[in-house]
């Protein structure tokens, strides 16, 4: 109780919050990310619309869930704060979150260590070294391991590039996706001209630019970013004359609303609101008349399936944390895999899904379609 | 419940309790050492990683900053793979650290900005290289110097995380000390305990000992003082209670045999006492028997002197009667064997004296043969009877010799001298056989008196009758002898008749009596003696049974000394 004040500062509860009371009152789940930032708006709403549906169909056991939303602000000391407050809410089970693989590095050690630790489910950090550092991290997305290599592959095969240059954001996600492609660009014959780090607060990537210009251009240049830095670095391209085809990380997911400048941009996804099957589809309508007409990302995707999969470990196991967590490992072996919009979701024993082929999408008209499916 | 109440038990229950609290003491010894261990290694492994990683990251960024300087003054692309790995590995060393679980939110904070830092720095060395590499060099020198002030903020940042992460250390070193501290509080209350325990434990031991003991020593000092009285001896282990039970059995046994020589020695004193009594009157009696004896020997001697005298009238007749004189022969004869049958059984009287015993044979003997003696008595009447008729039968045959004489005239004037004298002998020897008669006469009252006298001692002093006896069996051997001289005189009597006159054997019959008389004399003194041998036997049977009597007094008094 103590806690509360504390609590509210990190915290948006949404309407149905209804204070820190636990015992036969609401079941409540963190759900932690960058919310107050465009990234961060479909997975806040696709959890919030898996919430609604489950107590909608009679909650957990007869109890409501209920969400605890906290706002990371996509900065790691933030994180850091929101999971020691998460942590320190006995009321919370379990916690959703975090978004970017930076935050979740930075808030592992928060939520698998203490007293009581609790499992928290990450719908999109990608990052390969957050492979088995916890018992208590689990993640429905596949790694870089998966991006990195598809689109290597991709640029290799379909633009047939002998050369790339990077520019990624220097942190946890860029540099676990650069490292990938590199690896795996060089081992299939291209060859990587630069992989230069660049940073929300850097002002300008032109240095970098008119380098790569000055040795001759690429054939390729992958922009392992987040959609702002990679606005800025379109910009500037687009001042240098520079026309370089441009491929990006699950990242850049969302630039498809950036305008003119994102049009032909490929991006490499998990998961893409037109990749089809009945559940994505329901999912995508349902959250398009809850949204007004919105699609959700991969990262809503990956929220949604990880409140459903929380609420089914909920039910059998009890609202209690070590309980679900041990229930999150065995789903896949002990327990069924859950079947979500992303797809099959089963854990192996260091928290991963299985590795998923990521499917190539590209900005037409403003909209992320499916340019090669797997 | 009982079957425990032994020394063994106690002693077994007391060692186990005691091993079983230093088994455990031992146990949680050696749990509390683990945990400590365990405890130690944890705290040394998390100050070795943070130590390991805080030094790593300094070192990293140094040489990152190093290689990045070094490539703005001459670039080249392993001066630049320089740069890079040292970037990388300083990520991989955030990584590690990010992934420390002992870490606050504090530390955690300013990992999460030394993190940004280093990505700051290495953003800012890339643009100055690129800006380099494209020749601009004022604007790469402007955007090193960017990054100085991050790298100096990330170094502070770096040693501040350290420093707490010594701190910690420090902290931990005291938890561990204060949880040794509380643990070996444990330690010793447990032994503490245990102490007590055993020491509880050592005294009841000894006072379940030492207490039995005492009261079993005290019991047998009891006994020892001949106090036989019944012990309690209370409660004790099985091993003493065993040891009590033998010390009252013992107590019981020697209760009993005392109590049975205490009637014993009264038994013993009582007889010794009557012995006693017994014994005086025996020797009152043999006293009697021997002044009986000295009457008896002194008549004997009266009639020897008599038979003597008339000897000495007869001497004078011995010639001419040859017949007379081997009759006496004869008669000597017999004096010898009587003589030798009297040896004989004077050793028997000796012998029978010497054993109490027989005394009371003898006396019965003697009695019998004192009550024969004066039937006897009679026999020594007829006797005289006897010699009164050879007398009157010589004075007829010296008064026929006279008449004789007479008518020879001149011729047979000495004859009728001698057939007078011959006269007168034969007075004289029937004034002697009077005497005799009296002399027998009084015998035979002493004999009555003496037979009275023991007749009533008879029935308390049965043991002189032995000896009795054996004087009564020699007085036999005596009435026998005397039938002998008998038979002797009446031969003598049939010669005299026969040869009419003939005196000589008169005179030698005279002689046997004379020996006769002797012999009665020396029978005599030889019941005397034996008397006189049974009255000594009997003061010894007297010392005797005084001697008893004194043996069983000091009996009772020695049996006084328990107390039953």
């Amino acid at each position: 109780m103590t806690r509360c004040p504390l609590l509210a500062g990190f915290v948006l509860a949404l309407a149905w919050t209804a204070g820190c009371g636990a015992g036969d009152g609401p079941i409540r789940i963190g759900v932690a990310g960058p919310f107050s930032e465009p990234r961060g708006v479909s997975m806040r709403q696709a959890a919030e619309l898996a919430a609604r549906e489950i107590n909608a169909r009679g909650g957990i056991g007869g109890r409501t869930l209920e969400l605890v939303f906290a706002d990371d602000s996509g900065k790691d000391a933030v994180a850091v704060r929101v999971a020691e407050a998460l942590v320190a809410d006995p009321s919370v089970v379990a916690v959703v979150g975090h978004l970017t693989s930076a935050a979740t590095a930075a808030t592992i050690g928060v939520y698998g260590s203490g007293d009581a630790p609790v499992a928290v489910i990450s719908p999109s950090a990608s990052d390969p070294d957050l492979t088995g550092v916890s018992p208590y991290f689990f993640r429905v997305c596949p790694t870089d391991q998966s991006h990195g290599p598809r689109l290597a592959q991709w640029a290799r095969q379909a633009l047939r590039a002998r050369t790339a240059g990077v520019i990624y954001v220097n942190d946890d996600y860029g540099r676990g996706v650069r490292r990938a492609f590199a690896a795996d660009f060089s081992r299939l014959g291209g060859t990587v001209l630069e992989e230069d780090p660049t940073l929300p607060a850097t002002p300008t990537v032109e240095p970098y630019l008119a380098r790569m210009q000055q040795r001759g251009g690429l054939d390729v240049l992958l922009l392992a970013t987040e959609v702002g830095l990679a606005e800025r670095a379109l910009g500037e391209m687009a001042r240098l004359g520079l026309a370089w085809p441009v491929i990006g990380g699950d990242a850049l997911v969302g630039i498809e609303r950036s305008g003119a400048l994102a049009e032909g941009i490929r991006v490499s996804a998990a998961y893409l609101p037109d990749g089809g099957g009945a559940r994505n589809e329901a999912f995508v309508d349902a959250y398009g008349r809850a949204f007004r007409g919105q699609r959700p990302d991969h990262r809503g995707a990956g929220a949604y399936d990880i409140v459903g999969l929380l609420a089914l470990a909920l039910r059998d196991a009890g609202p209690d944390r070590r309980a679900v967590r041990d229930y999150l490992a065995g789903v896949g072996t002990e327990h069924p895999p859950f079947e979500g919009v992303t797809g099959s979701i089963a854990f192996d024993e260091r928290g991963d899904v299985a590795a998923r082929t990521a499917v190539i999408g590209v900005v037409r008209s403003g909209r992320l379609v499916i340019e090669a499916a797997p | 419940m009982t079957g425990f109440n032994t020394i063994r038990w106690r002693v077994i229950g007391g060692l186990g309790v005691l091993l079983a609290g230093l088994a455990t003491a031992a146990l949680i010894g050696v749990g509390i050492l683990g945990e400590m261990r365990g405890a130690v290694v944890q705290e040394l492994d998390a100050l070795r990683l943070s130590t390991e990683i805080g030094s790593g990251l300094v070192t990293t960024a140094f040489d990152e900053i190093r290689a990045a300087e070094q490539y703005l003054s001459t670039p080249g692309s392993g001066i630049r793979l320089q740069f890079q790995a040292a970037a990388d590995a300083a990520f991989q060393y955030h990584r590690r650290l990010e992934q420390l679980g002992a870490l606050t939110v504090e530390d955690r904070m300013a990992v999460s900005r030394i993190k940004q830092l280093q990505a700051i720095i290495q953003v800012d060395y890339a643009l100055a290289h690129a800006l380099r590499d494209l020749g601009r060099d004022a604007e790469a020198f402007a955007q090193s110097r960017a990054a100085r002030a991050p790298a100096t903020e990330l170094i502070s940042l770096v040693r501040a995380v350290s420093g707490r992460q010594a701190e910690r250390a420090g902290q931990a070193s005291q938890r561990l000390a204060a949880l040794a501290a509380r643990r070996e509080l444990l330690l010793f209350v447990l032994l503490g305990f245990m102490v007590t325990i055993g020491t509880v434990l050592a005294l009841a031991t000894l006072r379940g000992v030492h207490g039995p003991l005492a009261r079993l020593v005290t019991a047998a000092e009891r006994f020892g003082a001949g106090d036989l009285r019944p012990v309690t001896t209370g409660r004790m282990p099985a091993e003493f209670a065993i040891l009590a039970d033998a010390m009252r059995g013992m107590a019981d046994r020697l209760r009993a045999i005392v109590g049975e020589v205490v009637g014993e020695a009264d038994r013993i004193a009582g007889s010794a006492s009557d012995l006693s009594t017994v014994s005086a009157e025996l020797a009152a009696s043999s006293g009697q028997i021997s002044t009986a004896m000295v009457d008896v020997s002194k008549g004997a001697e009266d009639q020897r002197g008599a038979v003597t005298e008339m000897g000495g009238g007869l001497d004078q007749l011995s010639k001419e009667t040859a017949e007379m004189s081997a009759a006496a022969e004869q008669v000597a004869q017999l004096g010898a064997e009587i003589r030798t049958v009297a040896d004989r059984h004077r050793a028997d009287i000796a012998a029978a004296g010497g054993v109490l015993l027989n005394v009371r044979e003898v006396v019965q003997t003697t009695s019998a043969q004192i009550i024969q003696l004066a039937q006897q008595g009679a026999a020594i009447d007829d006797f005289v009877d006897l010699i009164k008729r050879i007398s009157s039968q010589t004075n007829l045959l010296a008064l026929n010799a006279a008449i004789e004489a007479a008518r020879a005239g001149e011729h047979g004037r000495g004859f009728a001298v001698v057939a007078e004298e011959v006269r007168q002998l034969a007075d004289e020897s029937a004034r002697a056989a009077e005497e005799v008669a009296r002399t027998t006469g009084l015998i035979r009252e002493q004999v009555e008196e003496v037979t009275a006298t023991m007749a009533a001692g008879q029935a308390k002093v049965r043991g002189i009758e032995g000896v009795a006896e054996g004087a009564a069996r020699g007085l036999a051997e005596i009435v026998a002898a005397v039938e002998q001289v008998e038979q002797a005189a009446a031969r003598v009597t049939q010669a005299a008749q026969l040869n009419r006159g003939t005196t000589n054997r008169l005179k030698e019959r005279v002689r046997e009596v004379a020996a006769r008389s002797v012999s009665h004399a020396s029978s005599a003194g030889q019941v005397t003696t034996a008397a006189g041998q049974q009255g000594a036997a009997t003061q010894e049977m007297a010392a005797a049974t005084t001697g008893m009597l004194q043996a069983a007094e000091k009996l009772r008094e020695l049996v006084k000394g328990f107390r039953v």
